[in-house]
């Protein structure tokens, strides 16, 4: 089981993501700023992260950055509920981009795309 | 004593005179006048005087060394003369010449007077000539330009249309350089393109005399020591002068002439007269040169302030495009977030709810309301995005490729096909990629509502004048122009007719860019979208 974590600063946003991801089979942690993130992250390994890019005063670019830089093993998707964050060079640094809806399709798409080509990464990496 | 000659009378005849022609009746009533005139010369008068001679008339010897003395000097007034007017005629031409050189700043027409003046019958005469100019960049003199024929036959029939045509200098000069300064460059470009001398080869002729500032004339030149065999070869003349350009101290050019046709000897003569005319040459070059410099540093700085009025533009559409992109920003996070939370739990619930239950109508209706108002949203925050296009030139093919390559899976979802053949052959088009792209994407997306059998749209491309037309045709909708329009008015209520604000946006983006979008209805054949993308960008409006 894919173990994800989810960083949004809106509380009922984590439950509906919780809610819906383990409905799609995958372990949920959720974290409501970059500094909880973190602290996660450092009490175990995630397959994948999902990020908001609006943190109440903090900024989902920096925590992705710190991740890149640290976790790099790890993929992270970015959530955004402006599609403009696509045009944002330091938003390419993600393996993934979804601007949110209530429509979680595409978001389910794109962490099972991620999550495969990861597989598929560390299977070429064996051989 | 019978005399021939009519000396010692007063008034003659004409008859009675040989010396004395039509024009000159004058003579004939001023006994003084013609004897000074005309007896010292006359056969009559030496017959009369050899006569006196032979009678032993003591005044004969007298008459006769003092007539000697008197047609010496004569001549040498004659010659005088003969000097002083050749001197006006040369001083009227450097007149005429040095107020042309002075008042003109175009190169060209300066060269063309400079050369015409060396090779033209009422200037100095010579056959040929080459100019040749510093090239302090490149640090090389190169032939620049050649003026004079290449041989008899084209001298016969230049000289002759001269003649004909009697024109002065300057308007000889005006005729070579709108009528034959290319053609002459042209005719002249073999030797032009050999005449070239590193300036650093000082042992070279041509870079010796430039460097001494004075003028040589070359003769002998296929045997002299100083000059390449390969430069005699080139002038195919055996005596040449060459003439340093200097203009304060500094090396301008030089000017090669010849009289490669008549082959008169060059004299020392021309050559002083050829240096007296080199320093206003040099000088009208030099200056000529400095001025089209100025017109290109004029033109740099100009276009440098053009693009630093544009940065100032950009810096206060910036200003006002962060401002755009803060407000929406906080709409966005403001709006979707609850609309996210409202339709994704509404989802949740339907998941879960089963077909049966009397709330599952209640909880599609919010489903279906939340996507609506996610669409609204979509289509304001991508209308604020097109309030400031950033426009590039870019590929049509790959626009038109990127969108249905988008669109791909929904289309085809809907049982639609697509068809595009590129066009490698199309100019780049001057557009904001991102918004045409949106723009092609919401027209495909608008046709997938069509409800007619024939479900395939057809792209096509085709270069215009300074555009490209992309034509989008859509067999399946049938609907009226008057429909249609209502579709391409903002915010106008067009729910039923399934396309929300979409088109009304990209007319108003395309509009906004100054590119026509046309939307033409026919009731039984379906909808042509025209787009006319500019390939200039001083086309943008």
């Amino acid at each position: 089981m894919s173990r994800l974590l989810v960083v949004d600063d809106e509380a009922n946003i984590r439950l509906l993501y919780s809610e819906e991801l383990q409905d799609e089979g995958y372990d949920v942690v959720t974290a409501a700023s970059s500094a909880e993130a973190i602290e996660t992250l450092q009490s175990g390994a995630f397959d994948l992260a999902v990020l908001d890019i609006k943190l109440k005063n903090e900024s989902g670019i920096e925590l992705l950055q710190k991740l890149v830089k640290e976790r790099h093993d790890m993929p992270v998707i970015l959530c955004s509920a402006f599609s403009c964050y696509k045009d944002d060079f330091s938003a390419w640094l993600a393996d993934g981009y979804v601007v949110k809806s209530g429509d979680l399709t595409e978001l389910k798409q794109e962490i099972a795309r991620v999550l495969a080509k990861k597989a598929q990464k560390l299977k070429a990496e064996a051989k | 004593m019978d005399r021939e000659c009519c000396w010692d009378r007063e008034v003659i005849e004409l008859a009675d005179c040989p010396e004395i022609g039509t024009g000159e009746e004058d003579l004939l009533v001023s006994k003084r006048q013609r004897t000074l005139e005309k007896c010292g010369d006359c056969p009559l008068f030496l017959n009369d005087l050899a006569r006196l001679r032979d009678e032993n008339n003591p005044l004969a010897p007298i008459m006769t060394d003092f007539l000697a003395d008197f047609r010496r000097q004569k001549t040498q007034i004659q010659s005088l003369v003969s000097f002083l007017d050749n001197k006006t005629l040369e001083i009227r031409f450097l007149h005429e010449l040095g107020q042309v050189l002075q008042s003109s700043v175009d190169l060209d027409e300066v060269l063309s007077v400079a050369l015409t003046a060396i090779t033209s019958g009422k200037g100095f005469g010579m056959n040929r000539a080459f100019l040749l100019l510093c090239d302090r960049e490149d640090g090389i003199l190169k032939g620049y330009l050649g003026l004079g024929p290449r041989n008899q036959e084209e001298a016969s029939q230049v000289w002759n249309e001269i003649i004909q045509s009697d024109m002065d200098l300057q308007t000889l000069a005006k005729n070579f350089r709108l009528n034959k300064l290319s053609s002459e460059r042209a005719k002249f470009h073999d030797i032009l393109e050999l005449l070239t001398v590193p300036l650093s080869n000082k042992d070279h002729i041509l870079v010796k005399t430039l460097d001494g500032k004075r003028p040589v004339l070359v003769e002998g030149a296929f045997q002299h020591p100083d000059v390449p065999p390969e430069l005699a070869r080139l002038l195919g003349v055996d005596s040449f002068l060459a003439m340093p350009l200097i203009s304060r101290n500094r090396r301008v050019g030089m000017i090669i002439a010849d009289n490669c046709i008549t082959r008169r000897t060059i004299t020392d003569e021309d050559m002083h007269s050829l240096e007296t005319f080199s320093f206003p040459v040099a000088f009208a070059i030099e200056r000529a040169s400095l001025y089209d410099k100025l017109h290109v540093e004029l033109e740099r700085v100009t276009e440098a302030g053009k693009k630093l009025k544009e940065q100032q533009e950009l810096i206060v559409r910036m200003e006002n495009m962060a401002l755009v992109g803060r407000i929406t920003s906080s709409i966005a996070h403001s709006v979707r977030n609850p609309l996210m939370i409202i339709g994704g739990f509404a989802r949740s619930m339907l998941k879960k709810s089963p077909a049966s239950d009397s709330k599952h109508t209640f909880i599609e209706s919010i489903v279906a309301e939340t996507r609506q108002l996610e669409g609204v949203l979509d289509e304001i925050l991508n209308y604020s995005d097109s309030l400031y296009p950033t426009r590039d030139f870019w590929d049509v093919n790959q626009l038109v490729e990127t969108a249905l390559h988008d669109t791909a899976d929904v289309l085809t979802s809907h049982g639609y096909a697509t068809f595009y053949s590129p066009d490698n052959n199309l100019p780049h088009v001057y557009i904001d990629f991102k918004q045409l792209s949106n723009c092609l994407r919401t027209v495909l997306h608008n046709d997938i509502t069509g409800i007619g059998t024939d479900r395939s749209i057809s792209i096509s491309s085709q270069c215009g004048n300074d555009c490209v037309i992309l034509r989008i045709e859509d067999s399946s909708r049938h609907i009226s122009q008057a429909e249609l329009d209502h579709l391409l008015v903002p915010f106008s209520e067009t729910h039923e007719l399934g396309a929300g604000l979409g088109l009304a946006l990209c007319k108003t983006m395309l509009e906004k860019q100054g590119i026509p979008f046309v939307a033409q209805a026919e009731q039984f054949n379906g909808i042509r979208y025209t787009i006319t993308l500019p390939t200039r960008k001083e086309e943008q409006s």
